[in-house]
This record gives structure tokens, sequence and C-alpha cells, in this order.
């Protein structure tokens, strides 16, 4: 060649070059990937091969204090999955229509669990959970026209005696990918069951057990590897649950309450365990597994009943003259205005440039202590509250929890409100006024109490200055051997520096109530002896005058050497337009019950109220 | 005189060639293997047949004189495209079944013995022009020669099989004597040109939002703009070069050059190209766009190699390979299998063989003292060279899925038996040095 040898000899160099540096920089990338990161895919090449199929563990079941037949336990039902990677994409559209009309339910939410890019995935997804035995027979007698599919089991919560304790424990749905993200770390896992509220959510750690794993070595298709020994990680049952629900007093406080939006606390002061809670209101959980369980939820969701809440421990109310038991225990314990000390109430007071109207309009006359409570009578309460001034009502209220949680063991408890002159600067910018020392003094104005923690108060008194954390557990069990795993026990919450001896004039005043007050026409009950205050709040200022709240707080028996006979009954009715009083009547009804074990039925052919013309029956939302 | 030829039977390149070949079948048979350890393919017993008639063909080769080779050049290079057009409508029908699979090795393929033929032209063509490869025409025929199989081939479509043509074309004209320039010139294009045909896709598929530089190479409008501005730079610095004669003039216009072209055949390529045929260049860049879809493959493949370790898992043990989490493991990932059951170790052998076969055949081509020898056996080694670096960078994710298998190790005749008449022509090419 004519231009040079040395030029050829270079151009070889060159080929030499780039022959052996394109091959060693092949082998530096093989020492970086299979030696210096070697482990890494080594991992990555496990995981892939090797699966993690969840073994589910059985939830637990729910029971009464009783512990004898569940309230919730779980009933076999199957999922149905698909591996589209089975199947000819061609083909899904087609599968995703028969699977529709199998399982009766449109194609529309197939074609959404399986978006394309997961057609060629052969990891099952799954479709839908809820299906009968019957529905899996039908699809497997056919499974040539269902490639792909397979189901796997998946029990559903029966919840036996559906609408009653609803808010109480609960109901279970799948995980939500925002809740997946917050327990992702605490080992759930996509497709598990959750507990949404109630004891369910409370008690799900203890409720759910550990589910167990199957390891097993896949191909690409999933397909387990023959030769490659599966190792099984066996699932922990959960572990039943003892509530301290008496479901006889569930039911009797339930029928009681009828169907109307309010709420029932039967609670046992000595413990603090609750005995009935109730709501209305209410929701049929057992619904939500059923085809239309998505419609009847969506419906229950917009309901401006709104059918979730839990009235008892979520909503908060004004007290209205129920807080006069507390103004009673403030102005006794306080001593600087002797109780029998009477004022005459002419039925209403000037005070600033406002007229405040007691509720009867035509004046109480001369009231001490004991009458101003026994009938109610604001006027009374007006002048001892503006004579105590707000600091010391602030503080009495506080001492009987009013504005903090009771922290009972049920999701999402609602605090109430305690308005204070530095509150009311703050959310409403306008100063504390005598009108307001007023206004709290009969329990209006912005103070506001759930229910439950009206039942405390009123347990404060009987307890003599005891508060005891009202709870709903009462013990949890392990399935497998019957015994006792976790025991509740009563826990003082809080002790009042009052005096034993105020409590004691309090509990007079409020038997008081009941013998020659406001709620002796109603309260008829022969069975216990009760002391309470009955209340009527105002819903909001300037609403029509006959919409009031209507309030019971009492407990029985009034007197008795063992103070574990007692309860404590809250009832609450919230406003409606034809307003029937009717708290104290149902209270009537629950305390005969209870003392006379009696049904709701034989509690009211007992009675024989006059405001009872045919047994209430029938409950739940339609 | 029987004896002195059998002699001449290169050692280092038979030993070398006659290795991997057997190193390839015992993979192939580990390929076959499926998860319960059933063997469920005879590819591994085709694949013998092909070995053993490859290495007849081998000697045949050896036997036959290179010189009567380069006398048919022409016909052999004429015969090789008349094939290719035959392909071309025959393999109408198989296309459709090939892009359902992907690729397929199947039968004979006449790209494949096609790049024999026009080693064995282009080497004819360069030794008879001598130093006028230095010129631009002259250079520019040289390249027609490649050209036109390279059209045909991509018309198939096999990308792949096309692209292994440049640097066949680039490193015989660079042992023939071309000017740097011109090499570099075309290397340039064909890398720029592929870059910027995926980079729309890339772009798309990626889902970036808002203004980005790739973004911008995306819009079409915008492209044009700056493919005409290239245009004005080349054709002002151009004209600048012919009245002035200033180096930094023929510079710029080259660089111009540069962009104007790859924008051109960017645009050729992306109307060529099926949209799979892109979607392999974007997922090499990024395989994780499209996990579960063409990304698979690479994912899976770098995980079957990196999980190999230093020794591997074993011989018939790897878990990537018989749980079939890799595609095409006897063709174009047997290299996967191979990293994975024997490691960086035997990674280490059969580079070590390939290596062994460029350097002595590198030894053999110089030692011919003859142009045409030179450029043929330059042309062969380029070949399986380019089959080495664009198959195993593929199943590592460092280079694009293009669908070449490698050389003696892939399961497939074809393939195979190119590579093994290479291995032949190099052999004769030794023992001719031998003669003198």
């Amino acid at each position: 060649m004519e231009y040079g040898e040395r030029d050829q000899k270079r151009r070889f160099v060159i080929l030499t070059t780039i022959f052996s540096g394109a091959l060693g920089l092949l082998v530096v990338n093989l020492f970086w990937l299979q030696i210096v990161k070697g482990g890494e895919f080594t991992r990555r090449a496990r995981t892939v091969s090797e699966r993690e199929t969840p073994l589910a563990a059985q939830r637990g079941e729910i029971f009464d204090r009783r512990a004898d037949d569940p309230l919730v336990f779980n009933v076999d039902s199957f999922s149905v999955d698909l591996a589209p990677g089975e199947v000819p994409s061609s083909q899904l559209p087609a599968l995703f229509d028969r699977l529709a009309a199998a399982l009766d339910i449109p194609a529309s939410d197939i074609a959404q669990k399986v978006p394309p890019r997961t057609w060629r995935q052969f990891q099952p997804i799954e479709i839908r959970g809820g299906i009968t035995l019957r529905t899996i027979s039908t699809i497997a007698e056919n499974m040539e026209d269902f490639p792909g599919v397979s189901w796997h089991n998946k029990p559903i919560r029966s919840y036996v005696e559906s609408g009653t304790l609803a808010h109480v424990i609960g109901y279970v749905g799948d995980i939500t990918r925002e809740e997946l993200q917050v327990l992702y770390n605490k080992n759930y896992a996509p497709g598990t069951t959750l507990g949404k509220s109630g004891v369910e959510k409370q008690y799900d750690d203890v409720l759910r057990g550990r589910d167990g794993k199957r390891f097993r070595v896949v191909d690409v298709k999933e397909k387990g590897v023959t030769g490659a020994e599966d190792k099984i990680e066996p699932p922990t049952p959960g572990q039943s649950v003892v509530l301290t629900i008496d479901r006889r007093i569930q039911r009797l406080a339930e029928q009681a309450l009828g169907p109307r939006n309010g709420s029932v606390v039967v609670l046992k002061p000595s413990t603090g365990e609750i005995l009935a809670l109730a709501s209305y209101p209410t929701f049929d959980p057992n619904r939500f597994f059923a085809t239309d369980g998505s419609a009847y939820f969506s419906k229950l969701s917009v309901d401006p009943s709104s059918p979730f809440i839990d009235r008892a421990i979520q909503s908060a109310y004004p007290p209205g003259s129920t807080f006069k038991v507390i103004m009673t225990t403030g102005i006794v314990d306080d001593g600087t205005i002797p109780i029998s000390q009477a004022v005459l109430c002419t039925g209403k007071i000037e005070f600033g440039d406002r007229t405040f109207n007691c509720w009867l309009k035509t004046g109480h006359g001369y009231e001490d202590l004991f009458g101003g409570l026994a009938q109610s009578c604001d006027v009374y309460f007006w002048t001892m509250g503006n004579r105590l001034g707000p600091d010391k009502i602030l503080a009495y209220a506080r001492d009987f929890g009013v504005g903090s949680l009771t922290g009972i063991d049920l999701p999402g408890e609602a605090t109430g409100l305690l308005p204070t002159p530095e509150w009311k600067e703050k959310v409403k910018h306008k100063p504390w006024v005598g009108g307001d020392t007023l206004n709290i003094s009969i329990g209006q104005g912005d103070v506001t109490l759930t229910p439950l923690q009206l039942a405390d108060s009123v347990a404060m008194v009987v307890n003599e200055g005891k508060v005891y954390r009202p709870h709903i557990l009462l013990r949890t069990v392990d399935p497998r051997t019957g015994q006792t795993i976790v025991d509740n026990k009563p826990q003082l919450l809080h002790e009042s520096p009052i005096s034993p001896q105020t409590f004691q004039t309090v509990q007079q005043a409020m038997r008081g109530v009941i013998t020659k007050g406001t709620a002796a026409p109603v309260i008829t009950t022969k069975a216990v002896e009760i002391a309470g205050k009955t209340g009527t709040a105002q819903v909001v200022a300037g609403v029509d005058i006959r919409s009031w709240h209507s309030w019971f707080a009492a407990y029985g028996p009034y007197e008795t050497p063992n103070p574990d006979d007692r309860v404590v009954v809250v009832v609450m009715v919230e406003a409606s337009d034809n307003w029937e009083w009717w708290a104290p009547k149902a209270a009537n009804i629950i305390f005969q019950g209870i003392f006379a074990n009696q049904d709701y039925e034989d509690a009211v052919s007992t009675l024989k109220p006059w405001y009872v013309p045919v047994p209430t029956v029938g409950r739940g939302v339609d | 005189m029987k004896k002195v030829s059998l002699a001449a039977f290169d050692p280092v390149l038979s030993g070398a060639t006659v290795a991997l070949l057997g190193i390839g079948i015992l993979f192939i048979y580990s390929s076959g293997i499926n998860a319960s350890g059933v063997q469920v393919s005879a590819e591994y017993l085709r694949q013998v047949v092909w070995a053993l008639s490859g290495i007849v063909l081998m000697v045949i080769f050896a036997m036959l004189s290179y010189t009567t080779l380069r006398m048919f050049s022409l016909y052999i290079y004429a015969g090789g495209l008349f094939l290719l057009l035959l392909t071309l409508v025959v393999g109408r029908t198989v296309n459709g079944a090939r892009s359902w699979l992907g690729f397929a090795v199947i039968g004979i393929q006449p790209a494949e013995f096609m790049k024999i033929a026009t080693i064995l032209f282009l080497a004819s063509y360069f030794s008879g022009i001598g130093n006028g490869i230095r010129e631009l025409p002259r250079f520019l025929l040289g390249l027609v020669i490649v050209l036109v199989p390279i059209g045909l081939i991509t018309l198939q479509p096999d990308m792949g099989e096309a692209l292994a043509f440049f640097p066949i074309f680039l490193l015989m004209a660079l042992v023939a004597g071309a000017q740097v320039r011109h090499l570099l010139f075309i290397f340039l294009v064909g890398v720029l040109a592929f870059a910027l045909a995926s980079i729309p896709t890339l772009h798309a598929r990626s889902g970036a939002g808002g203004v980005s530089f790739f973004g911008l190479l995306s819009d079409s409008d915008i492209m044009r703009y700056l493919l005409l501005a290239a245009a004005v730079v080349t054709g002002l610095a151009a004209l600048g070069w012919r009245s002035f004669r200033q180096r930094y003039f023929f510079w710029l216009a080259w660089a111009g050059g540069v962009v104007v072209a790859a924008g051109l055949m960017s645009t050729a390529l992306r109307m060529v190209l099926k949209d799979y045929q892109i979607m392999r260049l974007v997922i090499f860049v990024n395989p994780q766009i499209d996990p579960q879809g063409a990304g698979w493959n690479i994912i899976q493949s770098v995980t079957a190699i990196g999980s190999g370790g230093l020794h591997g898992k074993g011989w018939l043990h790897g878990t990537q390979s018989h749980y079939q989490f890799l595609p095409q493991q006897s063709t174009d990932f047997i290299f996967s299998i191979l990293a994975e059951e024997w490691g960086f170790l035997g990674v280490l052998l059969v580079f070590g063989l390939f290596l062994a076969i460029f350097l002595r055949g590198i030894s053999i081509v110089w030692a011919s003292r003859e142009d045409y020898a030179m450029l043929t056996g330059t042309g062969i080694l380029s070949m399986i060279f380019f089959h080495v670096l664009v198959n195993t960078g593929m199943t590592m994710g460092i280079m694009p899925v293009t669908g070449i298998p490698l050389m003696f190790l892939s399961y497939g005749g074809s393939s195979l038996w190119t590579g093994m008449i290479g291995i032949g022509i190099l052999m004769n090419i030794s023992r001719r040095r031998l003669r003198y």
C-alpha cells in the first residue's frame, strides 16, 4: 500500500486497541454488575422468583360482657382473582364481560381494577370479595370460559344483631391506599381487611391477629415450581374481644330511644364500664358486603342525619339545665352563699339592658337550692351564677371534665367546649360579658357536652368525687385456650378536691328533682329509686322556641349498700319539630327494665305510660 | 502434503472457536431446562448439528484459497443481494410473525451471510483502488457497497443486522487507509441519527413536562429550524472554505454537515423504523419506562447477570433463566444464562476466548502482507467484534436491544455458519502465509 507501512501499522494498533479496549470495558462493567453490586442483584433475583402469599389470620370475634354468643363472627366467603397475563390481551374484554355477568357486577368495575398496563402481569388481581360458594361453583363448572380466574377464601364479618351496636362495634373494609401509606410499616399489606370505625378500628391490632405466610418459588407465570418446598409460617388468630356492653341493656336502651335522633349512655360509675351506648339513626354493616353495598354506603354518607356519627360520644350539645348539677355542686362547695338562702323568682330578671326570662314565665316564687334544682329555676341559678362569678363557674366545670376528653376506648370522641373569656376573645373577638356568665349558669351559650361527658359528670357526683375512665373493653381472650390475655381494669381518671359531704348534698338535690321536681310526672318506675336532672336546651338562639334538645341525666339506686349496683343513665334526644320531652320518658323505661330485669315490652306494659301508645318496633335506616 | 495442511489449521483460532461452540451448546442445553428440571427443548441437539456442519464449512473455507473468493466476490455480492430481495418478497409473511415474537433467528437468514459477501467484495474494491480511498468519491462508492445491503435489510426490517455493516465498513476503511475525517463523519452521523430518532419517543414516554433540552429536540418545528440553520452554516462554511481555503472553514462545514446529515437520517429512520424498534432504543436509555413491557427483557437480563456473582449459581442452577424470567434464552440472551450460572469467572473465560480470536486474527492479517487478505480478515474480525460488543452489551443494558446473536454461542444456524465461514477464511489466510 502506498500510504506507507508505518501508517498502516498505526492503523492496526488502533484496530487492536478498539477490540481490546471494548472487551475491557465490557469486563469492567461485568465486574461492577457481578462482583461489586452482585449482592443487590441476588436479592432482586430472589424477590422475582420467591413469592410470599399471605395466609389470612382469622379475625377475632366480639362478645358482650356475658361472653356467650358472639356479637360479631366470621362467615366463609370468597374473593375472585384474575391473572390477566394468562389470557391473550385481545380476549380480555370478552372475559371481563363474562366474569361481570357471573359476579353480577358491571364490566366497567373489572376494567377499572384491571387496567391495560397490568395485562401482561401474572400476579392475580383481586376483582371482588364477598362472593358466595354458589357463584364460585358456577364459575368452577365453566372454567374453560374463565381462563386466568381463581379465587381464595376471604371470610367476611357477620354482625349478628343488625343495627344494634353498629356505632360501638363499627365495621371493617379493605385497606385504602392512604391507610396503607400510614400503616405499611406495621405489616399491613394491600388487600388486607381493616377496622374502619368503632371497636373494629380501636382494637384492630388485637382482633386481626398476625397473618401467616406461605413462601413459594414461582416462575414468571406465577406457577409454583415443583421440587421447591413451600415454607409455611402459620397465622396467629386474632384475640376475641369481650365488651363491657350488656346486650340486654343495650337492646332496652335502643328500643327506649326508638326512632328519634339522639343517644343513650348507660354506665357503671363504680368502674367506668359502659353497659349500653345507643345512637340513632344507625346503619347495618352487614349490608356493606351485599351486592349493593357501595350504593348503600354512599347513601348513608350523604344522609343529612349523619347515621355514621355515634351521637353518644362524637356529638356535643349545649347541656341546658343538666349543667345545673355542676352549678349546684359549685354553690354548695363554695359555701359563701348558704344553701338555704332563697331567691325570689318573678319569672324574669333584669341584667344590664337585657331581660332574662325564666322558663316558667309566671315565676317560681321563693326557691332555695333544693327547690331551685328541683324546679330547674333559671332565676335562682342566674342569681347564684352571677354571685359566684365566671372564674369559679369555669373552675368547677373543668373539675367536672367539661371541655376535655373522657378517654373512652373508642375512636373519634368529641371534646365539647367550655367557653372561657380568653376563648371568646380569641374566637369571637368579643369580651366576656355578664350575660355570658348568666348563660353558662343554665348550660346555654357556647358550652357543649357529649352525652358521655355528662354521664361522667353524674358519675362524679355518684362516686363523691371519683371518676373512672369510661371503657368498652372488658377483656381480650385467646380463642384457642379461652384464657384472658388482657384484663381491662378500672382506671381512676380524676379525683375531685370537693368534699364528699358536698356531693351528698348534691345527690339529695338531684333526688328532689325526681320526687317533687320537674321529672316527677314522668319518672313513674317503682323498680328503683333514682336521682337526676332534666334538661332542655335551646338548639340555637332565635330558632323556633319549640325546638329544644331534650336531656335526662340520672342514676339509681339512690341509696344502696352496694355502690356496684348503681348505674348512670344519660338520654339525649335531639330537637325535633314536635317536641315531646322524650329523654326522661326513655330513661324511665330504661331504669324500669334494668332494675326489674324486664325487656322493653315488659317494662312498657308494667309502666303503662300514657306517652307510649303502641310499643315502638322496627329500627334501622331505610 | 496432507500432513502439512492439517498442521496449518491454526491451533489458537480453531481451539478458541471450538471451545466457544462447546460452551454455547452447554448453555443452550441449560436454557432448555424448565423450572421442574426437565429438558423441554431439542435446540441443543440441533445446535450440535449446526456446530458440526459449521466445522465442516470452516474446513472447506480454510482449504478454499481466498484468492479464488476474490475472483468471484462480485458474483457472491450480487447473489447475496438477490437473496435479500427474495427474502423481502417471501419473508413478508414471516415478518408479521417476527414482529409478534419480537425477534427470531429460525431458518436461514441471508442477512447473516450477506456480511461475508459484502466483506469479500468491499475488500476487493478497496484493495483495487489502493490509495484512491483517500479521495472522497471513491470512498463514498465504497460506502454505497455497504449501503445497498443495509437498505434491503432495514426494509425487512432487521435494524441490528443492518447496523452490523457500519463497523465492518468503518474498520475495513480504516485499515485500507481512508481519511480519518471521513470515518469520523460517518461514525458521528450514525450515532447522532439514532439518538435523534429515539429522543421524541423517549421524551413522550418518560412523561416529563415543561421545557427541557429533550423537549426542544422533540418538537419537530424547532428541529426543522435547527436543521435549516445548520444547513445554512454548512453552506456558508463550505463557500468560505472554497474561497479562502482556511482550515477552520472546513471543520465548521464538517461539523455542520454532521448535524444536517444526522438530522435528515433521523427523520428517515423515524419513517422507516417500526414503533417497537424505536422503543428498543428508548428502553436502552431507560428500561424502567416500561418495566412490564419492552424494558422487561433488559431488567431481567441484568438481574440474571448481576445475581451470578463471582462463581455463578452453577451450570443448570440459574433461577432467573429456569423460572422463565429470561426471554429468548437460547438466542439473544444466552450470555445472561452464562453469566448467571458461571459467574464472573465464566464470563472472563468467554471474553478470553474471543480476545484470543481477535489478537490471533490481527496477527494473521498483519503477517499476510497482502491488501486483500488484510482487508478481508479485518472485515471478518470486525463482524465478530460487533456481535460480541452489541450482544453482550445489550444483555448488560449498556447497548440497545437489537436482536443481534452472540456469534458461536447463540442458538441458530445462520449466525453460526457465518462465523465459521469467517474463521475458515482467516485460517486460509494463515495457511497462505505459511506458504511464503
